[in-house]
């Protein structure tokens, strides 16, 4: 009996001891101890190369990959102010998309100093007006132009590159991991299908929210020329031979046709400095 | 299997022991280290009214009211689980069966689902106000709906049922908010489902406190009707015990103690099940030992169970329900097995 329970006494201690919940602070000295919630303003923070000063993230930061040497604060909708605070934040940049409110309110009421950038990021000229602002409050003002010239030529490049045809290539964009095949999936509303449409392809799924749960039949009868599973669906299924047995995905164009792809999660969701080099990379995978 | 040499006396003092050790210890480790002399330092400057450093107002802001908060929860739910199992003379009843938790569950989801929707302002109190409401709807639901038509009174069986159908209706009303919920909103209520004491203050320390010692109060003064009702209704009747009064006084209890609770710090639930078993084992069923020791024994648990939380994965925390789950429950299968005591 003892033999048995013993694994459910150690599993705290394997999950402490797993993925990025190990990582210890280096010991490097700060002139600012910042800690960032915010996926978006992390990758531009390491784009900027103003990294140094940043000793913890969140749990949903995962870009680039040296962020995953940091420690990390939690998810952002479930934070705890000791936690933060035990980082000795001298500044917590967020992007208000952080819970729960009673924690943030304890760390408003202990006078911490938090920053949310102005611009939003969520368009081209948002975002480029989100790389400025940034680069200059980390006085990386040049790093920042130079990043905004450069996400502009490859998604002018991008866009010029769209292949001109009148029929857009139907993709739908799965993030799999859901029990009972109902797939969790990005509508015509989400980031990830402004990204195909530049991409020169078109996402077939409606809705007014960002993600939908659709069931295999709807999934089926979308008849997609292409699927992409985000990393951690199509790592867990293991093969692309694997996915075509997917109660709906079997019978659609992009499964007859072996046209089913792994795309990073954290490529899809938000704009950064990369956008234009991921459409570029997108309109290969989607029009091979 | 009790030990005639484990009086109540012995109990209760290991419990007041063990209480004071395991919260000391959640005062002084967390995510951040502060020691004794900065918890006594901080103290002395709050009672002086002076100003205190950065640690300081965290172990007095954050620490200090999130400890307190961990004695009055364990406390709240283990005596619940108490005058519910008293009540319904059955150990397999927690205090979220006649719909408590899970009404206050749908009341927290409809708040962070309609909240960001509609965009108002709740303030401070939007979220506890939410689900201590939707706690007490679900459960005047159940008494109503139990109620016989012809006599106009409920069985304890029929109030239990009725019980298991109101949570299922409105852990379907969860699932559904969940659903329509945006991906923030939809791990809110995840989260929230978890329990966590971390968003613990002195107003809500003070709000969970008063009730839970008024309904301390209140439930003892019943404690000797609820042992006469384990010999059955009938019986219980028979000496002198109004049982519908009873119930309806044992249940209004059970709802402010457990409805309070979960508003503030989300389901935890387990404790309620747990703790009255673990003494039942140790002194036999009479309910005002149970009831006095629970409120002991289930402080620990919580402030230990938050403890692990706050450590296990710092500076991440683990949400409670978790904890008390992975430890909890092998612990109990362990005890039960070894005992082999029910009820």
């Amino acid at each position: 009996m003892k033999r048995h329970l013993l694994p459910l006494f150690l599993l705290p201690l394997l999950l402490a001891s797993c993925g990025r919940f190990g990582n210890k602070e280096a010991g490097t000295d700060h002139a600012e101890r910042i800690v960032c919630i915010a996926k978006q303003y992390n990758e531009i923070i390491y784009a900027l190369h103003a990294e140094q000063d940043l000793v913890a993230v969140d749990l949903s930061s995962t870009y680039p990959p040296a962020i995953k040497t940091l420690p990390t604060v939690g998810y952002h909708r479930a934070l705890s102010a000791e936690g933060i605070l035990s980082m000795k934040p001298t500044l917590i940049i967020h992007d208000n998309n952080v819970g729960p409110e009673a924690v943030m309110r304890q760390l408003t009421d202990l006078k911490i100093p938090m920053k949310v950038f102005d611009a939003k990021g969520e368009d081209l000229t948002g975002t480029q007006a989100l790389i400025s602002e940034m680069g200059a409050y980390f006085h990386r003002e040049k790093q920042a132009d130079s990043l905004n010239h450069k996400l502009e030529a490859d998604m002018n490049k991008a866009i010029e590159a769209r292949p001109k045809t009148l029929r857009a290539t139907k993709v739908v964009i799965i993030h799999y991991g859901r029990a009972s095949d109902v797939y969790l999936t990005l509508t015509k509303n989400s980031f990830g299908a402004k990204l195909i449409e530049w991409a020169g392809g078109e996402v077939p799924v409606g809705g007014d929210r960002g993600m939908m749960q659709l069931s295999a039949e709807l999934i089926g009868h979308s008849d997609p020329d292409v699927i992409l599973l985000t990393d951690f669906g199509y790592d867990r299924l293991g093969s692309p031979e694997q996915i075509k047995t997917l109660p709906g995905v079997a019978g659609t164009k992009a499964a007859k046709n072996g046209k089913i792809y792994r795309v990073e999660e954290h490529d899809m969701v938000y704009m950064g400095p990369r956008t234009g080099e991921i459409v570029m990379k997108l309109q290969q995978l989607i029009h091979q | 299997m009790q030990r005639p040499w484990l009086t109540d006396r012995i109990v209760l003092s290991t419990l007041v022991i063990l209480l004071l050790v395991v919260w000391v210890l959640s005062l002084r480790f967390g995510a951040i280290a502060i020691s004794g002399s900065d918890i006594l330092l901080s103290i002395r400057q709050h009672i002086l009214q002076e100003e205190s450093d950065l640690t300081g107002r965290i172990f007095f802001d954050i620490r200090f009211p999130r400890a307190l908060e961990c004695l009055v929860v364990g406390a709240s739910l283990a005596m619940s689980g108490v005058l519910m199992q008293a009540l319904f003379r059955n150990p397999i009843v927690e205090p979220g069966l006649i719909g408590t938790s899970s009404g206050a569950a749908f009341g927290a989801s409809i708040y962070f689902v309609l909240g960001a929707t509609l965009h108002f302002p709740p303030g401070e109190w939007g979220l506890p106000v939410a689900a201590c409401t939707g706690g007490t709807v679900a459960t005047l639901l159940v008494f109503v709906l139990s109620r016989n038509r012809q006599s106009g009174k409920s069985s304890v069986i029929s109030l239990l049922l009725t019980g298991i159908a109101i949570n299922a209706l409105f852990l379907s009303g969860v699932g559904f908010s969940s659903y329509i919920a945006r991906d923030p909103q939809a791990r809110s209520i995840t989260f929230w489902n978890l329990g966590t004491l971390s968003g613990a203050s002195w107003s809500s320390v003070t709000v969970i406190s008063i009730t839970t010692i008024l309904c301390a109060l209140a439930a003892l003064r019943h404690t000797r009707q609820l042992n006469a009702l384990m010999m059955g209704e009938e019986e219980a009747r028979l000496l002198g015990v109004d049982i519908r009064r009873l119930q309806w006084t044992v249940m209004g209890i059970n709802v402010l103690l457990v409805a309070v609770a979960t508003a503030f710090v989300g389901v935890i639930s387990f404790v309620g099940l747990i703790v009255p078993h673990l003494l039942r084992m140790t002194r036999g069923s009479d309910n005002r030992f149970l009831l006095i020791s629970s409120a002991l024994l289930g402080a620990i648990v919580v402030t230990l169970a938050d403890l692990v939380a706050r450590l296990v994965l710092a500076p991440a925390e683990l949400p409670i329900g978790v904890v008390l789950s992975l430890v909890g429950v092998p612990v109990f299968i362990v005890l039960l097995r070894r005992t082999q005591t029910y009820f």
